[in-house]
């Protein structure tokens, strides 16, 4: 079912602002969507509109057929522990606990902290931190910082996966890196991706690019046939 | 949540050993200030009752009023004008019925004991040395039920007293002043009465300064030194809860002609200035804990400051309002938790080495004692209480705020 937005609008500020303007799209399960655009496009608050972390002023966004607005807290914090997963562009590690830690901990919110152990360490394996799982945020490079916040984005295999320029704070190699396995993500587990960027490389990677200008949604390559 | 709480005090070691300080000492301070003072109450309290009857049971005093005696030298003419108008105390200090008083006291099941007495105001002489002391008539074997004489006595039986013969038991502050022992005679005399020579047969010493200026003789020889053969002017009564004292003797009051008052309302200026402790006592344990409070209130409010990062990334992982504020209030707990538990300990150190210091006694004391600290488990319940309660209250604003914040606000703010 996907993510459907209909005539979305975002003010903020006193007076309003208009930030998104009249938005509509659809992204289907499975897809690699990239949203690109300049500063202040909108971009950034789109995806925060369409994951449900910000609510729109007008319009309707559904994920997986239910109208955000609509859903209640506690159902949208369990619809957010179980089907999505989040990557920033300053990975928000907590500097308290371990790289594993931190990757178990959206699992531990439903009580899953045992039986996803092992899927932990695959993931942190698999992203070349095999022999830093008990490294504290502080002990691992910018990259390896946002590997772990992919692994924990991971953990419960979202049905969705929003990254907001999760390169953005990378070198070439890491950012190259992290794109990587954003890809396999989408291709090997099916996970829809949504991610902002501003690199034209990393978003060309997507199967469909949506160019916002001034809130709009000015381009979609391919052409959205929705 | 709790782990987390955890590592995050632990985090930040320097800011939470100073919080914890503040609940260490508030509890700490809460537990020896009210083992001193309740313990200090106590004693009192066990002083009072031991040493004296639960309800003592006597002729009401009654004054003469302007026109009390206009019936009694004019019968029932109107209009009765005086020189002088009638004043002062009427002279009938006697229980009227008294057995109807031992009827009574015989019937009721509260009732453990009861001793009539004689008391006088007596004048004792040895030599050039007069000291003015309470003279005591008692049935001894009855007194003893009443009071602890017995256990206070450290010379003489007080059952010699018994058979009559002028033979008194004296407390040792009198002893003292009239600078005599045991087995010497003491003139004695009562109100204009010529003095008579009574043999002192025993000491006792209760540790209070005012018990200890008494004297104690048969009723029947301190009947006859006041001469006012089977009179008695008071019932000294032990019942079976003190407690209830007060609300026996109010309730007897209104029924019958005599005066009945309570050990603790005989001594309601000790227990005003009790009251005055427990406020004082209240007050300095209330501003610790404030001081304290705010502790954990600044901490935790720079702590929600320090992690709204973390604040955005919980909420994104689908912790709800109410698992961050329990994030946020828990920290508050364990470190309330954590300072009750060491507070309450050293408290409870302090206290055991506080009972060991010696101590003169309180005011009008005549023992060498130990400074008497309460170690009720009711302190303890209620400074731990005290101790966890402050802590969450403190950190529930804080906590609260953590739970009020959104992701996109942090995010937003660039945090």
């Amino acid at each position: 079912m996907g993510i459907i937005a209909r005539g979305v609008f975002k003010h903020v500020g006193e007076p309003p602002v208009r930030i998104i303007d009249n938005v509509s799209l659809e992204i289907r399960d499975g897809e690699f969507v990239s949203l690109t655009g300049r500063s202040g496009s909108g971009k950034s608050t789109l995806l925060y509109l369409l994951s449900s972390l910000d609510s729109v002023s007008s319009g309707v966004v559904e994920l997986s057929g239910q109208d955000l607005s609509q859903i209640r807290p506690e159902e949208l914090n369990r619809f957010r522990n179980e089907k999505m997963g989040f990557v920033f562009q300053f990975h928000y590690l907590i500097a308290e606990l371990t790289a594993f830690e931190n990757v178990l901990f959206p699992a531990r919110r439903s009580g899953q902290g045992e039986v996803r152990k092992q899927r932990a360490k695959e993931l942190l394996d698999a992203f070349g931190l095999d022999n830093k799982h008990d490294r504290l945020p502080r002990q691992l490079s910018g990259g390896e910082q946002q590997r772990v916040a992919i692994a924990r984005a991971l953990i419960m295999e979202p049905q969705y996966l929003f990254a907001d320029e999760p390169t953005g704070a990378l070198d070439s190699a890491s950012g190259e890196s992290v794109m990587q396995i954003l890809r396999e993500a989408n291709t090997k587990l099916g996970t829809t991706l949504i991610m902002v960027t501003h690199d034209p490389d990393f978003a060309a990677l997507a199967g469909r690019q949506i160019h916002l200008a001034d809130g709009h949604v000015v381009e979609q390559s391919p052409q959205d046939n929705s | 949540m709790i782990p987390l709480a955890f590592r995050y005090l632990m985090s930040r070691r320097r800011q939470t050993i100073l919080t914890l300080l503040g609940i260490f000492f508030g509890t700490a301070g809460y537990v020896v200030i009210s083992g001193f003072f309740i313990g200090f109450q106590n004693y009192l309290i066990q002083q009072m009752v031991d040493n004296s009857a639960h309800i003592h049971i006597q002729q009401r005093d009654d004054y003469l009023t302007a026109h009390g005696l206009d019936k009694v030298f004019y019968g029932d003419k109107p209009q009765v004008l005086w020189d002088a108008q009638p004043a002062g105390r009427e002279d009938n200090a006697r229980i009227e019925n008294p057995q109807g008083w031992y009827a009574r006291l015989n019937a009721d099941p509260r009732v453990v004991a009861y001793s009539p007495q004689l008391t006088a105001s007596a004048l004792f002489t040895k030599s050039k040395t007069s000291v003015s002391a309470t003279l005591i008539g008692c049935d001894p074997l009855k007194q003893s039920k009443v009071t602890n004489i017995l256990d206070n006595m450290v010379e003489g039986n007080f059952s010699d007293i018994s058979s009559g013969g002028n033979r008194i038991v004296v407390g040792r502050e009198l002893l003292n002043e009239l600078g005599m022992r045991v087995s010497q005679n003491v003139l004695v005399s009562v109100g204009t009465n010529s003095p008579a020579p009574l043999k002192i047969v025993g000491v006792f010493s209760s540790g209070n300064k005012a018990t200890d200026l008494q004297a104690y003789g048969s009723l029947t020889d301190v009947q006859k030194l006041n001469r006012t053969p089977n009179v008695i002017n008071e019932i000294g009564v032990k019942i079976k809860n003190y407690n209830e004292a007060a609300a026996m003797a109010t309730f007897w009051s209104k029924l019958f002609p005599e005066k009945t008052e309570s050990w603790d309302q005989q001594n309601a200026t000790a227990f005003s200035m009790f009251a005055m402790q427990n406020t004082m006592r209240a007050v300095i344990i209330a501003t610790v804990m404030i001081v304290a409070g705010f502790g954990i209130y600044n901490v935790l409010m720079m702590t929600v400051n320090q992690k709204r990062r973390d604040i955005a990334i919980l909420r994104s992982m689908g912790y709800g309002t109410t698992e961050i504020i329990w994030l946020f209030l828990s920290q508050g707990m364990l470190l309330g938790l954590a300072g009750a538990m060491l507070g309450l300990l050293c408290g409870f150190i302090v206290c055991k080495y506080l009972q060991t210091i010696p101590f003169a006694g309180p005011p009008g004391s005549t023992k060498m004692d130990h400074l008497h600290i309460a170690l009720s488990w009711s302190i303890y319940l209620q400074g731990s209480i005290l101790a966890i309660l402050s802590s969450s209250i403190a950190s529930f604003l804080p906590a609260h705020a953590a739970g009020e914040l959104t992701p996109i606000e942090i995010i937003r703010a660039g945090d």
